[in-house]
């Protein structure tokens, strides 16, 4: 059967990628995954980067490669996802992921520990451990 | 001058003028794609200051984090100048680099430390040829600057803010008005204001209500961590925009530039035209009178 359907919007810094009515949204807070349906709660939760899944329907779903960011359910029940990278999970490029994250595990290690540098390094690490994972999972 | 030199320079300015009509098309193409990127950000960095009012509001006050720390003594400061990897572009590049050094000296004078940062090939080349080597650059991007290149910079500037490196940052950049004009701007990136985040008309004027206010909200995690992650994207969105806005001055001001050399172009090759037309003239009136000449000295 199908559920209630309400509105999502997903901005990034670029541009809108998404702008439509779903069934069900799936993703990742800093608190663990999330899923949400029509009517819930008015909500403002920090994402991680994880992959986001837009349901238009049971059989069509629309799947994003999510950076750090932001969900906010406003008291109507639509829902804003503002997050820094929104990608086509078919486009990202493991080799150049593998090369970035190499990077980023280079700075890691040069920082002083407990630096904000050290810290940066970590969240770029977190993010491209993800988005390898997806690009991985395809 | 004879005929034939002046006809090869004709030619020679004809492919000039090629070059930079053409060069004029690209940037003004470019040009159109950079102005729609500045108004693809406003509706992001509009919801970004609407989630920061609204946690703040729940948290009763923002949290004290480093980044909004003002310190007692500024005494090292970091500038960033935004300029181009490319030049050919008028004074884009020179104004920016002007206006830094001179900031730079009015500290040093003070008394202060200065530490300059520079996206763009010019900006390094140049401060590295004036003996302000910056401290890092970043290169490669300035045509299509991405939200990742704007977090690349962002960290490495809020990591020496925070980690003592230096007491504050400004930047320099050339501020986008028109396709005809531009004007360099100057702005405090850290330590943040508490005002600037909170600021009510909100850069964007959108006075949208917030769902709700009254209802119960739920917040994962507390309000004070999501904005110790809010207030930092802040410096991320200015740094973006600035590029954005460098870049589209950048278009506007080659497009300029080619425009007007493309007219000088023009104008030259009207000049040789009439020089050679009249070389063209004398040459012929130089034959008849000898043709007559001869003639008389027949006759």
């Amino acid at each position: 059967m199908a559920r209630t359907k309400f509105h999502v919007e997903v901005l990034t810094p670029e541009g809108e990628v998404f702008n439509d009515d779903v069934e069900m949204i799936a993703t990742k807070t800093v608190g663990g995954s999330i899923g949400i349906l029509a009517h819930h709660q008015p909500l403002l939760a920090m994402l991680d980067p994880a992959e986001l899944r837009l349901y238009r329907s049971e059989s069509e779903t629309v799947r994003f490669a999510q950076g750090e960011g932001y969900l906010q359910v406003a008291g109507d029940g639509s829902v804003l996802i503002l997050v820094e990278d929104a990608h086509d999970p078919t486009t990202l490029d493991t080799a150049e992921l593998a090369e970035q994250l190499r990077a980023a595990e280079d700075a890691f290690a040069k920082a002083d520990s407990h630096s904000e540098e050290q810290r940066v390094a970590a969240r770029d690490k977190r993010r491209l451990e993800a988005f390898q994972r997806i690009a991985e999972g395809g | 001058m004879a005929q034939r030199d002046v006809k090869n320079r004709i030619a020679s300015v004809k492919n000039i003028q090629k070059i930079t009509r053409a060069m004029e098309m690209v940037a003004a193409a470019r040009l159109r794609r950079a102005e729609t990127r500045i108004a693809a950000l406003r509706p992001y960095a509009g919801a970004i200051r609407r989630m920061t009012r609204q946690a703040a509001e729940a948290a009763g006050d923002v949290p004290a984090l480093p980044i909004l720390a003002d310190r007692d003594q500024e005494q090292r400061v970091a500038l960033l100048l935004v300029t181009a990897d490319r030049g050919l572009a008028g004074a884009f590049n020179s104004q920016i680099i002007r206006a830094g050094t001179r900031t730079g000296d009015e500290y040093t004078a003070e008394g202060r430390q200065v530490v300059y940062y520079a996206t763009g090939r010019r900006g390094v080349s140049s401060l590295t040829f004036r003996n302000r080597t910056p401290e890092q650059g970043f290169t490669g991007f300035t045509e299509r600057p991405s939200y990742a290149n704007a977090r690349e910079i962002a960290n490495v500037l809020t990591a020496a803010y925070i980690d003592g490196k230096v007491d504050r940052v400004e930047i320099l950049y050339n501020g986008y008005i028109s396709p005809m004009s531009q004007e360099v701007r100057r702005e405090t990136l850290l330590p943040l204001q508490k005002a600037t985040i909170l600021d009510e008309q909100g850069a964007e004027g959108e006075q949208e209500e917030v769902g709700g206010a009254q209802a119960l909200v739920d917040y994962e995690p507390e309000p004070e961590e999501i904005l110790a992650r809010l207030v930092p994207d802040y410096v991320e969105i200015s740094i973006f925009r600035a590029l954005l806005e460098s870049t589209a001055s950048e278009l506007g001001a080659r497009m300029t530039a080619m425009r007007s050399a493309s007219d000088n172009a023009g104008e030259i090759i009207d000049d040789l035209t009439l020089e050679m037309n009249r070389a063209r003239q004398a040459e012929i009136t130089q034959e008849i009178m000898e043709v007559v000449a001869g003639a008389e000295a027949l006759g």
